[in-house]
């Protein structure tokens, strides 16, 4: 049986070669996630931006710069246009004999409070050296954005690898490689394992290098590969559900637009809902791989809860497969 | 007429079809979620852990006084959980480090104080007191949050010690030291006498609201690249468009047809959502425009793309690749601060402003600067597939 098993992913990986599907599937989280270690030192930096004019005290100028990122204007009229434009920036420019903080007028609250904390500290000569507060640092390096940027990815891939399964056994279905199966030794569970283990090999593999690509090396590697290989087999089941489920490659896409919706739904709610809504998206097994995922890349997790995640992402995956053999046999046959 | 049988027939073929019902369904999903989950106003999920190291009453008064004049309310006790941790902190002025072990999982139950924006009243940071200095340690690490311990000299002054996670940013720790260089009171009173002007009543989105744009640009506009390559795709499985070649038909009509049939599916999905939410206050007539525009020109970029590829499967990296760049925008879209010039030159840019100036009903030259922008590249892409597909199709 898993030889057969592993004759067919032997067969899927020399097929997949041209037309390149494995390779997507491991190249495109990579790709992914170079583009966040590029762009999360951005997203990171939060500070509030001030427009200044270039003909302001050079002192002024500098004492701000500590504080925001400062653009500077020959003129009112260029840095009225700037206040204007769609992004949050507010200024501050001399008028008589102090100054007066510009706003659009939608930007949010904070740019607001920001901006006119800094001109009071600036007008009341405050001054670093004279502060009475201490600060001190748990040493962590890696922003949390990242860190759920990176979460979300790995989300993304197991959605990647699952539909490319579905239309990979949607042209299986179009070519009758499938009809031709049940004329094989091979059994209809042998079949489901073999085509869809390229998928989640290539899959974990993605999700290895692009944690890797973005800096996480020392977090627990082997709660890492615990919830990857779950991960996997939630891949595997989500493609090929799909993938049987739908007639043609449009079912296929209609599929793969339904399915957004568990995901985006458990990352909306763990990350924004309180506690007590939580409950809402038990049913979801990206909503546990996620949480598994959140706790490991923040390097807060334990075992308790790591395993309790991936036992849960691994029962409802199966629940869903058992549930759905009738409809496996039938797209199958 | 020949383009209209052709239309009707698509789309009777759509009917038939399970994605046209999809799309509808998705429609109402999201409006309810918007309607039932979303709120219109925006609840801040800013947490602060802090410990008070001084007498009691002290304590007590302080929040007290908070509470009346109404910069706080007192809110239901916490419960955390306590996990046992291991961690190392530094000083940022003297570079001393200590290390912390834990082993103990305890479960604590903090007073939670809710501190309010002067002006809105609304929800600025939820402030949990811790009894000791080391809980307070272990949730502000724990939880990823800032700690702090408020302590108060033999003057009665109260100081601050501050627990960072490590990697915010230097432009942040120096506004906490200096936000601490003068006495509460001078800075409050200072800055009751700031000059604020803005340039104009410009209208805002709630936070419901503010979803409808990035809701309507993915879920609609978006998916019409997608949506028209497994159309394609579908038909080139199926024999479709090899068919073409034989029939008085030309090319052109079968591919606008199928931009049809996306058109009709994006309008009413994307009615489905909007109108219930966003009521009268649009420019309906600018938004069907430039939903229609943005449709057409997303959906050419899509043939365009499924005339390089036999199959879907084929044709996923670069279909995949497009469709993650595009959605890079809603990063500005989320976090104004964070609005690079490179951005900008992402068609979903311009897709994702344009739609929130309607939904404000606001700046109508810029959305129709862009809808002529997007006409024009669509046509040029709808062109260009139109060629790719003629010279690719041999019986």
């Amino acid at each position: 049986m898993i030889k057969k098993i592993l004759v067919i992913f032997r067969k899927d990986f020399l097929s997949s070669r041209r037309d390149a599907m494995a390779a997507y599937i491991m190249v495109v989280p990579l790709i992914l996630a170079t583009g966040i270690t590029l762009f999360a030192p951005g997203l990171n930096d939060t500070t509030v931006k001030l427009a200044m004019l270039k003909s302001d005290d050079a002192e002024h100028i500098e004492y701000m710069e500590q504080f925001s990122k400062v653009e500077l204007f020959s003129s009112m009229d260029e840095l009225e246009r700037r206040v204007e434009k769609r992004d949050d920036i507010a200024a501050i420019v001399p008028s008589s004999n102090s100054y007066e903080i510009i706003l659009q007028g939608n930007e949010s609250e904070i740019v607001e409070e920001y901006a006119v904390q800094l001109n009071t500290l600036y007008e009341l000569g405050a001054t670093k050296e004279e502060t009475t507060a201490r600060l001190i640092s748990f040493g962590r390096t890696v922003p949390p954005l990242k860190a759920k940027l990176v979460n979300m990815l790995i989300l993304m891939t197991i959605m990647l690898a699952g539909m490319l399964i579905a239309m990979s056994i949607v042209e299986e279905k179009a070519e009758n490689t499938i009809n031709a199966i049940n004329v094989t030794p091979i059994s209809q569970t042998g079949f489901v394992m073999g085509k869809s283990l390229l998928g989640g090999v290539s899959a974990l593999l993605g999700i290895i290098g692009a944690v890797l690509i973005t800096g996480f090396y020392d977090i627990n590697w082997f709660m890492v590969v615990l919830v990857g290989l779950t991960s996997m087999i939630l891949s595997l089941v989500v493609g090929f559900l799909q993938g049987l489920s739908s007639e043609d490659v449009m079912e296929a896409a209609g599929s793969v637009k339904l399915l957004f919706l568990p995901i985006a739904g458990s990352i909306a709610v763990y990350e924004f809902l309180a506690d007590k809504w939580q409950w809402t998206m038990y049913w979801s097994p990206f909503y546990w791989a996620y949480k598994a995922n959140n706790l490991i890349l923040s390097k807060t997790a334990d075992w308790g809860t790591v395993l309790f995640c991936t036992a849960m992402v691994l029962s409802l995956s199966l629940i869903v497969y058992f549930a759905t053999i009738p409809k496996i046999r039938k797209g199958l046959s | 007429m020949k383009l209209l049988s052709n239309y009707l027939k698509e789309m009777k073929i759509a009917a038939r079809g399970f994605y046209f019902y999809i799309e509808i369904a998705m429609a109402v999903i999201l409006l309810a979620v918007l309607l039932f989950v979303v709120s219109e106003t925006s609840t801040s999920d800013s947490k602060q852990f802090v410990y008070n190291d001084m007498p009691e009453r002290i304590a007590e008064y302080l929040k007290d006084r908070s509470i009346e004049k109404g910069e706080a309310r007192l809110a239901d006790s916490t419960e955390f959980v306590l996990k046992p941790a291991e961690f190392g902190t530094k000083s940022q002025e003297t570079g001393e480090t200590t290390a912390y072990d834990f082993d103990d999982e305890k479960v604590v139950e903090l007073e939670t104080i809710e501190v309010l924006d002067s002006s809105t009243g609304e929800l600025e940071e939820t402030v949990y007191y811790a009894e000791t200095e080391e809980d307070m340690m272990r949730l502000a690490y724990g939880e990823s949050e800032i700690g702090a311990i408020a302590s108060m000299n033999g003057r009665g002054k109260v100081s601050y010690t501050y627990y960072l996670q490590g990697y915010e940013t230097d432009r942040l720790k120096n506004l906490l030291y200096i936000s601490h260089s003068k006495s509460p009171g001078v800075i409050d009173s200072k800055k009751d006498k700031q000059v604020v002007r803005t340039l104009g009543a410009a209208e805002t989105l709630n936070n419901r609201e503010n979803l409808v744009p990035v809701f309507i640009a993915y879920m609609g506009s978006l998916m019409g690249f997608f949506i028209v390559m497994a159309y394609i795709f579908y038909d080139k499985a199926e024999g479709v468009i090899r068919a073409f070649a034989v029939t008085p038909s030309s090319i052109w009509k079968y591919l606008i047809t199928k931009i049809f049939v996306i058109l009709t599916t994006v309008v009413v999905s994307s009615s489905i959502i909007t109108i219930p939410v966003m009521g009268g206050q649009p420019n309906y007539w600018l938004f069907y425009v430039f939903l229609i525009i943005t449709t057409f020109a997303l959906a050419s970029l899509g043939l365009l793309v499924a005339s390089f590829f036999d199959n879907i499967s084929k044709a996923f990296g670069v279909m995949y690749a497009i469709m993650i760049s595009l959605m890079l925008p809603g990063f500005s879209y989320y976090i104004p601060s964070f609005d690079p010039l490179w951005l900008r030159f992402f068609p979903s840019y311009p897709l994702l402003q344009g739609f929130k100036e309607i939904m404000l009903n606001g700046d109508a030259g810029y959305v129709l600067a862009y809808s002529l922008v997007f006409l024009a590249g669509g046509s040029v892409l709808f062109v260009l597939a139109n060629i790719r597909f003629k010279k690719t199709l041999t019986v």
